[in-house]
């Protein structure tokens, strides 16, 4: 049983410069499984996490929701009272999910356990530092110990040892559960921790699957070239079709799939720069992308 | 789910944050001292120098500690709406908690807080000649109690639907003050121009300065049945709390 299901779902903004269309019939089935919404700005990946929270109206299509326990979010931001210690926002957030005393106490001591908050218990979040707040954040989220958990961006503004730090826990907590996790980002890297990666450009799908499989799609090597000018691109872009293999570019950069190591030495023009490597996340990201946006081929 | 233990929660957060920033404390007791001062010391003296009635001082004070309500009740009802864009209201929105214990934990905390500030200016009253007894002090602070939870009802929906301080703070000004100023805050409404009486009477504002006079042994509005004026004002601090959970209880789409 899927749990949440997200049928044609419409999402439009309207003000006073027109209509933006920000979801445009996306459908999206979640099983006890992680998934990434990776995308450009833009693309209806926050929208998406609202509507999926509940704080935002589709104009149309629809959610079922069968998880119980509620469901826990991290924000961007922490939602996390600054003058209130890590205990005291917890327990908000446990009497906010109708837990009993008792159940608030033994769940703040096993997920602080987890998160290794212990000690910072009862400091007030204003102290804490930005990868301990997000920590104590996603302790708050998983409190009630939700059926969904939505994490939007949640290790932006973080470095790379808070990062790491907040997907170990992420990893940890998740090991043996059948909570569901979404998680919206702008890193590859981050996406590629998830069991299935679903891109959003202009408000739609483009495509969703598990990461190795999308990478597979690419073939076995990538031919990344730059240019000196993007009028070369249309030349570099017809030579790829003559060697059968498809290409998307942007700009003055064209990426050729399905790649072999003989086609880096014979591309024509002036090209600055090839490279020819192994295709990752952020090729399927980059190959799609360009694909929704440049009308580019697949 | 039962709203009481989430409201209760929320309401002990908002009264926690009012207890760990010095500069709030301060505030809120500083400010009705002033006014105290001001009322004690100095009006009063100027008043009865000009050999006019000193009761006019002591008829003011209980509109001045409802204009002390009035600030503090402002200033409550603002918070939503930082925190609803980076606070922990963004929390309780997608929490199963129903709206209105939001809506009544802020409410709550935020009377209680303004309460605590009227009855601080209503202390002037024994300094003016005016004797208060112990039932009429605690009807007087119940009186100053709906003013504030009609006031932070009525904030909290505005503050939902403005979505910016200063948008907030003009609209709330905007409404608020003519309120006040026609509510018998600083003049009988027995004795007031027809119009202004009209005006006074349809004003929810001006039953409750009645209440709480009244509750003082002071005049409150004549000719009326006994205990109208509580009623109306009751009826007014319920139907903002009323109006404050539905406005919040819809889902925003901004961008």
């Amino acid at each position: 049983m899927k749990i949440i299901e997200v049928d044609q779902l419409r999402v439009v903004y309207s003000n006073k410069d027109g209509d933006r269309v920000a979801l445009d019939g996306v459908s999206l089935g979640v099983g006890g499984e992680s998934i990434a919404l990776l995308g450009p700005n833009g693309a209806g990946k926050s929208t998406l996490m609202g509507a999926l929270a509940g704080t935002l109206t589709a104009d149309d299509g629809t959610i079922r929701r069968n998880y119980e326990n509620g469901l826990g979010v991290v924000f961007q931001t922490p939602a996390l009272d600054e003058l209130l210690t890590v205990r005291e926002n917890l327990a908000l957030a446990g009497a906010l999910h109708g837990m009993t005393k008792n159940a608030i106490g033994s769940a703040i001591n096993s997920i602080t356990a987890s998160l290794e908050l212990t000690d910072r218990l009862d400091q007030q979040v204003r102290h804490l530092s930005g990868g301990l707040k997000r920590r104590a954040d996603l302790a708050r989220a998983l409190l009630p110990n939700p059926g969904l958990l939505l994490l939007d961006e949640p290790t932006s503004g973080l470095d790379v040892e808070a990062r790491a730090s907040l997907w170990s826990s992420l990893d940890s907590i998740r090991n043996g559960s059948e909570m569901a996790v979404i998680y919206a980002t702008h890193m590859t890297e981050e996406a590629a921790k998830a069991d299935r990666v679903v891109l959003l450009a202009d408000g739609k799908i483009v495509i969703d699957g598990a990461p190795a499989e999308l990478i597979e799609g690419l073939g076995s090597s990538v031919l990344r070239i730059r240019l000196p000018d993007e009028t070369q691109a249309e030349a570099i872009k017809a030579w790829s079709k003559e060697i059968g293999c498809p290409s998307v570019s942007r700009g003055n950069e064209v990426l050729i799939s399905h790649a072999k190591p003989e086609h880096a030495g014979k591309c024509p023009g002036e090209p600055e720069l090839i490279t020819l490597a192994a295709p990752t996340l952020e090729d399927v990201y980059l190959w799609h992308a360009r694909s929704s946006f440049s009308g580019g081929e697949l | 789910m039962n709203g009481m233990g989430a409201a209760i929660a929320l309401g002990k957060r908002e009264l926690i944050r009012q207890v760990r920033q010095p500069s709030r404390i301060v505030a809120s007791i500083v400010t009705p001292l002033l006014v105290w001062v001001f009322f004690v010391g100095g009006f009063s003296s100027a008043v009865g120098q000009n050999n006019t009635d000193q009761n006019l001082t002591a008829y003011m004070i209980p509109g001045v500690a409802s204009l002390t309500v009035m600030f503090a009740s402002i200033f409550a009802s603002i918070s939503l709406i930082q925190d609803r864009h980076d606070g922990v209201l963004r929390a309780a929105l997608i929490s199963p908690a129903p709206r209105w214990s939001i809506v009544v934990g802020k409410v709550g905390a935020g009377a209680l807080v303004a309460m605590l500030q009227g009855l601080v200016v209503l202390a002037a009253l024994p300094f003016l000649g005016v004797e208060m007894s112990v039932l009429g002090a605690i009807g007087a602070c119940v009186g100053l109690g709906l003013i504030s939870i009609a006031l932070i009802g009525l904030g909290l929906g505005l503050a939902w639907i403005v979505d910016s301080s200063q948008g907030f703070h003009g609209i709330m000004n905007a409404v608020l003050m003519p309120m006040w100023l026609t509510s018998g805050a600083v003049f009988p409404i027995n004795d007031a121009a027809g119009w202004l009486k009209i005006i006074a009477m349809a004003n929810p504002l001006s039953w409750a300065h009645s209440a709480i006079r009244g509750s003082l042994g002071m005049p409150g509005i004549e000719g009326v049945p006994v205990g109208l004026d509580w009623l109306i004002s009751a009826m007014f601090a319920g139907g903002c709390i009323v109006l404050a959970t539905a406005v919040m209880g819809q889902a925003s789409k901004r961008r």
